[in-house]
């Protein structure tokens, strides 16, 4: 097996602390009922229906949610639950890559996945053709087929047909997904692959569709074919009544069920790595590494993801500064409309997280618009931005005293001339080092751009977790990313900050142009 | 020329300026004095309207500034103003604060606004700061440099807003002296200050401001040696002064004693001197009031703090009066004890005719 060594680092470290006994390391669990987990905390994904099937099987369960099937899986191999629920094509996929996991044979629950439509016209269209290629698929017992390549097939054996060259005379369909449910739909280095996008690919080939596809999470998969940002949603979605009433579903295309998942006993210990060995962690580290970055260029989606949430940032900071700074000559004299709509502006801005306010501008003010979330993104965080910007000139030019009005008044300064060559000039030197931290701040931020089918640096860090099974390893490379991002952008303000600082000037520019030995 | 018409300005809970009316001639040197809260830095910061008058009209050279329709921005480069607080630019060198209004607003060359700063500078003395910042320099010295700012717009007019008041007293005499030398080019000034002195040796002309308008307009001579009214008086020979009125036999002694005593202390009034003021108020009402057929006494006691010597003068309305000339000879002589001498005199014409005058000593045996 590929995966012979595929521990985290933090959890070679753990066992050896541990000083586990080698022998026993392949012991499997058998006997393990899902009834023994009743009254134990039990991971679950959040926005599926994996919670209500746990609490059927075990009503005593202490539940906790995460966002993503990694996370899950880090959380269980931290010890943070006792057991996770998932979808049992996922869990055997990840199963199959790292040996410290297993799944009980019972199941918590049957139920079907089916893909999702938006209620118009042209959604139920798409289902209808939908419905009736998959009955085909059925029919010719190509179905199986096709999910047995992707389940256990050899990774070169997993293609898909070219779908970014269909010649689309019936024009184009966006089809949402998660991205990190494989072999449902996964990112095989910068591209997503798995069972579900073939299914989608051999429909579009057969209709004469083009096919794009957007990967998000998973209430932002849900949300996008209810708002009809995206035509259809394939992301490993439980048939039932509730969802029913936002969206349609296909007939089923596969038969799942759900599964608890537990760590082995004694899975502390990998099989291959000897404890004792002194370069033991540096090899996992180096395994790590290699998994994390080379393996099918991943680095290339780590690169992706930087790039966009470098212009994410800068743009929002720009048209944020903008922003702020008009919003600021706008109320600067009082105007009392002005000021009224700055004030409910700001109250609305600060009073929404962000990332709420992120998913009402892409599904809601902006749904019914065809727009990218990268636009939807640098939108969203120039208004937060533009807020804090308009807070902090406000307070910058608040400490300047009023008799620097006075000075500049009572020479013959006008008003507007006062403010740009008299007090910004002041103000706006106090302000950098705030400014800075207000920048700082949204970096960090804008990780939450995932919710909006955006691939950011964080979110490319999940695809990848999720193809890894590498609970911290692309954690900490994300993290230190951040850092050398905000470390680089903090670098060019304080340029900055020094260039704007008069006292800074050299006093040959000050006199620039000047003969100054002239005595008369 | 400024002509100011029925002046007012008025804020919600006061009014600094109830109603001035004046013509300040061009080339007046023109100090201004009075308590403080008497619309004295109101009147200078409406003349260039960093304070919108409520009411009333400011011409300037047949000019109404005070029309909306006047561009005051043009107004003021004529109209130079030093402050109380300085208020030079933080973020521009010396020579930088002189340079830029007149190269911003007056379209001076970068050389030539730089030569005239420097002749400025020379002439406050401080040519070696040029390249320093504001806050690197004493309040003296920040002081000189707001005046020679102000003076690089070549204004008509400058107002000094009590340019001294803020400065340490040792840097007070530098200030002063570039001032002195200012009020010597003909230039018309009009400058708040508490220096009495000072303001007596640089103007030709001095207002004495009370409650809200001016109430002596003259000559510093007439307004420091010779005030015409009262209130002047009082105040540049810095009089602490003291009412009460008795106009019944029945009067509130006990309360009146203790308004004197209260009055002593807050005007830092030794306990022994206060002491003597309020035997000589007990023995005059002694003596006054039962001679009185129908009292309607006004007793004033005028402290002076640069002399610290006080006087009571008790004016009462009636027939002639003298308690000189008593038999209670004893009251009379504790009297004469504490004050020294007894000025009576006698004005038909005044409502209240009777006077009496009692300079109280600061020597002597208190019985």
């Amino acid at each position: 097996m590929i995966f012979t060594l595929s521990l985290s680092f933090l959890a070679g470290v753990v066992s050896r602390a541990e000083g586990t006994d080698t022998s026993s390391a392949n012991a499997g669990s058998a006997g393990r009922r899902v009834s023994d987990y009743n009254g134990k905390r039990v991971g679950v994904l959040a926005g599926t229906m994996n919670d209500t099937f746990v609490i059927k099987a075990l009503p005593d369960a202490k539940l906790s949610y995460y966002n993503n099937t990694s996370d899950m899986i880090a959380a269980l191999e931290a010890d943070k639950v006792d057991s996770i629920a998932g979808d049992e094509p996922v869990f055997s996929m990840a199963a199959s890559e790292n040996d410290r996991l297993e799944i009980l044979d019972e199941s918590l629950q049957d139920y079907d996945l089916g893909a999702i439509f938006p209620k118009t016209q042209k959604g139920e269209k798409l289902l209808s053709e939908f419905n009736e290629f998959i009955a085909k698929l059925k029919a010719s017992g190509e179905l199986d087929e096709i999910y047995m390549k992707w389940k256990t097939g050899p990774e070169e054996k997993k293609t898909l047909p070219d779908y970014s060259n269909f010649p689309a005379p019936n024009g184009m369909l966006t089809m949402a997904t998660e991205g990190s449910y494989p072999p449902l739909d996964y990112f095989r280095g910068t591209e997503i692959v798995g069972f579900e996008v073939d299914l989608a690919a051999r429909f579009c080939e057969a209709y004469g569709y083009g096919l794009m596809i957007d990967a998000m999470n998973f209430d932002g998969v849900l949300a996008s074919a209810q708002t009809g940002k995206a035509d259809f949603g394939l992301a490993c979605i439980t048939i039932s009544e509730e969802r029913k009433e936002g969206v349609n579903f296909s007939i089923p295309y596969y038969n799942s069920s759900a599964k608890l998942m537990i760590l082995k006993d004694n899975a502390g210990a990998g099989s291959n790595v000897s404890p004792g060995s002194d370069n033991s962690f540096l090899r996992s580290i180096g395994e790590s590494f290699e998994k994390t970055f080379v393996r099918e260029e991943r680095w290339k989606l780590f690169l992706e993801g930087v790039l966009t949430t470098l212009v994410i940032t800068l743009l929002a900071m720009l048209f944020g500064t903008i922003l702020g700074f008009l919003i600021f000559m706008l109320c600067r004299k009082g105007n009392p409309v002005a000021n009224i709509i700055t004030r409910i502006f700001l109250w609305l801005l600060q009073g929404m997280p962000a990332v709420v306010l992120l998913m009402v501008l892409y599904f809601i003010v902006f749904g019914s618009v065809s727009i990218s979330g990268v636009a939807v993104s640098v939108i969203g965080f120039t208004l937060t931005f533009g807020a804090a910007v308009f807070g902090l000139i406000k307070m910058g030019v608040g400490t300047i005293d009023r008799g620097q009005y006075e000075a500049a008044y009572a020479l013959g300064y006008s008003n507007t001339r006062t403010f740009f060559r008299i007090i910004l000039p002041q103000a706006l030197y106090h302000v950098l080092p705030a400014y800075k931290g207000e920048v700082v701040s949204l970096i960090k931020a804008t990780a939450i751009v995932g919710y909006i089918a955006v691939q950011d640096l964080t979110k490319m860090g999940d695809i990848v977790r999720s193809r890894t099974y590498e609970a911290f390893f692309p954690l900490i490379a994300v993290t230190i990313i951040y850092f050398a991002l905000e470390v680089l952008i903090g670098r060019i303000i304080s340029r900055l900050s020094i260039n704007i600082n008069p006292k800074r000037r050299k006093p040959s520019k000050i006199l620039k142009g000047v003969n100054t030995n002239d005595q008369n | 020329m400024i002509r100011i018409e029925h002046l007012k300005k008025e804020y919600p809970n006061v009014t600094p300026l109830k109603d001035v009316t004046v013509e300040i001639n061009d080339g007046d040197v023109i100090s201004i004095i009075g308590p403080s809260g008497t619309g004295k830095s109101t009147l200078l910061r409406c003349i260039n309207q960093l304070e919108k008058p409520t009411s009333g009209k400011i011409f300037v050279d047949g000019l109404e500034i005070t029309d909306p329709k006047c561009d005051i921005n043009k107004v003021r480069r004529k109209m130079g103003m030093v402050f109380q607080s300085f208020n030079l630019f933080g973020h521009k060198t010396i020579i930088e604060n002189i340079m830029l209004a007149p190269m911003d607003l007056l379209g001076k060359s970068k050389q030539e606004a730089y030569d005239t700063g420097m002749k400025l500078l020379r002439t406050v003395g401080l040519a070696e700061k040029a390249l320093n910042y504001p806050d690197e320099l004493s309040g003296g010295q920040k002081q000189r440099i707001a005046i020679a700012r102000t003076l690089a717009m070549d204004p008509d007019v400058i107002l000094l807003d009590e340019p001294t008041s803020a400065l340490d007293p040792t840097m007070v005499g530098e200030v002063q002296a570039v001032i002195r030398d200012l009020a010597k080019t003909g230039k018309t000034m009009m400058i708040v200050t508490h220096e009495m002195n000072f303001a007596k040796a640089i103007s030709n002309r001095v207002f004495y401001m009370e409650n809200g308008g001016i109430y002596e307009d003259g000559s510093p001579e007439q307004i420091f040696d010779n005030p015409k009214r009262e209130n002047t008086r009082r105040f540049v020979r810095r009089l602490k002064v003291l009412e009460l009125n008795i106009e019944s036999r029945d009067y509130d002694f006990i309360g009146m004693q203790g308004q004197i005593e209260v009055w002593c202390a807050k005007n830092q009034i030794s306990p022994n001197y206060s002491n003597r003021i309020q035997l000589v108020f007990e023995e005059t009402t002694n003596l006054l009031i039962p001679l009185l057929k129908t009292p309607k006494v006004q007793a004033v006691c005028e402290y002076s703090s640069e002399t610290e010597l006080a006087v009571w003068t008790f004016s009462y309305a009636g027939e002639k009066v003298d308690i000189t000339k008593t038999e209670d000879e004893i009251s009379l002589s504790v009297i004469k004890g504490l004050a020294g001498s007894i000025d009576y005199e006698w004005a038909e014409n005044e409502e209240l005719q009777n006077c009496l005058k009692l300079n109280i000593r600061s020597d002597g045996i208190v019985s």
